[in-house]
């Protein structure tokens, strides 16, 4: 029985390419296997072998399903105990005729032949859908845990997913404000926050300069997106600004706030303002001259230090001194 | 896609490397006959902020960090000249065009894009390679504008 298995193919084989065992004897051999280290159990995880498999190697001993899966999983663990992917490798290496390991090639190669394609279709299947109910496992085998699947590209996903929070959370401790629990909100702090530094390196730049007509018209610039050059015309776009506040206002007080919104500016009495400049930075001048009112720019975004840097220019000034309105 | 999780870079950029360029750009610029006038506010504060940006990426490492290498070669690219890196992983991109066919209807993808336009050299790294260079360009970014108050405050005339 056993060396009419042998024959079909042996003449590539010599029973002694056996690397563990000296002679190749059937039973002896499998001896070998039942005697040596104990199962492992998770280097198999995903790679259940098919049953069917085993009707490949069916004609090879009268065991039960159970040895013969241990038959084909045992080398692997013996050898590579690690290495999951050498199930496949083993697999498709019977159609091709070469082993990584030297298991009885011979018979491997003669008795293969007959079903590999069966074989490989059914063991490409079942690694890939990896412990599937439909497989009767034998004990050794660790299912996959409940809820996550070991599909590698799902694994792939879960890995960035991680070192994405991960990244997240260090990033937290950076941005102020990083109280936030919400993802979508962190996110906007974060590039808030950027924005915000980045128009900061702007102002500095600018203000180094002494060039307060160019610090209005970056201010307008970036509300507005209008691009001055000369001064002249910076004075022009502020005082147009200032006419346009003050002709709201005399209408209603909310269309009058909602343009300055829209620009980027709000109100707030003289009073805080230099109250504001001058705790800060005292050796500054202040921005805003003797009027009673002035807008200033309204959120971190447009930069509240354009006030606290720049050199001595009004930005907003009103000529009726009737109303103070509070932001 | 790195298999294992390195520990997050955390340099801390130094202030007197990022001082010590700075000042030497502003005193280059300085020597140039054009940068007095006047005239053309926009186009000196457009070089000075230039000037701090490389000085910036400079200290912050050279061309060790992504969003440095592509803010040197934007400077350089203006003034035409030939700027060569090590490349070290071209792998990067390959990733990068892989995720983006993947996912761009996902949530944080449309964040990250967001993000991307902001850091420099952004659009070349995967979403978790570009939170942690966001992380340090912030940090370099803050550093900066520590340096430039310092230096503002101490030249204003009283």
């Amino acid at each position: 029985m056993n060396s009419s298995l042998l024959t079909p193919s042996s003449s590539s084989s010599s029973p002694h390419h056996l690397q563990s065992p000296a002679t190749f004897d059937h039973d002896d051999f499998l001896q070998n296997f039942f005697s040596s280290a104990p199962w492992p159990s998770s280097a198999l995880d995903d790679d259940a072998p098919p049953p069917t498999s085993d009707s490949s190697l069916a004609g090879f001993h009268h065991h039960d399903v159970d040895s013969r899966n241990q038959i084909t999983m045992i080398p692997l663990s013996h050898h590579n105990p690690n290495d999951a992917v050498d199930v496949n490798a083993l697999y498709s290496g019977f159609s091709a005729g070469s082993l990584p390991f030297h298991f009885p090639q011979g018979s491997g190669g003669g008795v293969i032949k007959q079903s590999h394609t069966q074989t490989q279709s059914q063991a490409t299947a079942s690694t890939t859908t990896g412990g599937t109910a439909a497989t009767p496992q034998t004990k050794p085998k660790v299912r996959a845990r409940r809820g996550q699947a070991t599909d590698p590209h799902s694994i792939a996903e879960r890995l960035r997913r991680e070192r994405i929070a991960e990244r997240m959370k260090s990033l937290q401790e950076l941005v102020p404000n990083g109280n936030k629990t919400d993802k979508a909100s962190m996110l906007d702090e974060i590039i808030d926050y950027v924005k915000f530094l980045q128009l900061q390196v702007k102002v500095l730049s600018m203000s180094r300069l002494g060039g307060a007509a160019s610090v209005s018209s970056q201010i307008s610039e970036d509300a507005g997106g209008s691009n001055e050059n000369t001064s002249g015309e910076n004075q022009m776009t502020a005082k147009m600004t200032e006419h346009q506040v003050a002709k709201l206002m005399e209408e209603d007080m909310g269309s009058a706030m909602q343009y300055l919104q829209g620009k980027g500016l709000c109100l707030m009495p003289i009073s805080l303002a230099t109250t504001i400049s001058n705790a800060t930075c005292p050796s500054r001048n202040p921005l805003i001259s003797a009027v009673k009112e002035a807008g200033v720019p309204l959120s971190p975004n447009t930069a509240t230090t354009s006030i606290l840097n720049g050199n001595g220019a009004p930005l907003v000034t009103v000529k009726d001194s009737s109303s103070v309105s509070k932001p | 896609m790195a298999s294992a999780d390195k520990p997050i870079n955390t340099d801390v950029p130094e202030k007197d490397v990022f001082a010590l360029h700075f000042l030497q750009s502003l005193s280059n610029l300085r020597r140039q006959n054009t940068f007095n006038s006047p005239e053309k506010t926009n186009d000196r504060v457009k070089k000075i902020k230039k000037a701090a940006y490389v000085s910036m990426a400079r200290a912050a490492g050279g061309t060790s960090r992504l969003w440095s290498r592509a803010l040197l070669r934007r400077a350089a690219k203006e003034t035409n000249k030939v700027v060569r890196f090590s490349r070290r992983k071209k792998r990067v991109t390959w990733l990068r065009r892989r995720s983006n066919r993947r996912d761009p209807v996902e949530e944080e993808e449309k964040e990250a894009e967001r993000l991307r336009n902001l850091v420099p050299g952004g659009g070349a790294m995967e979403t978790s390679k570009l939170i942690e260079e966001t992380a340090y360009y912030i940090k370099c970014l803050s550093m900066q504008v520590k340096v430039m108050q310092c230096l503002v405050d101490g030249l204003s005339p009283k």
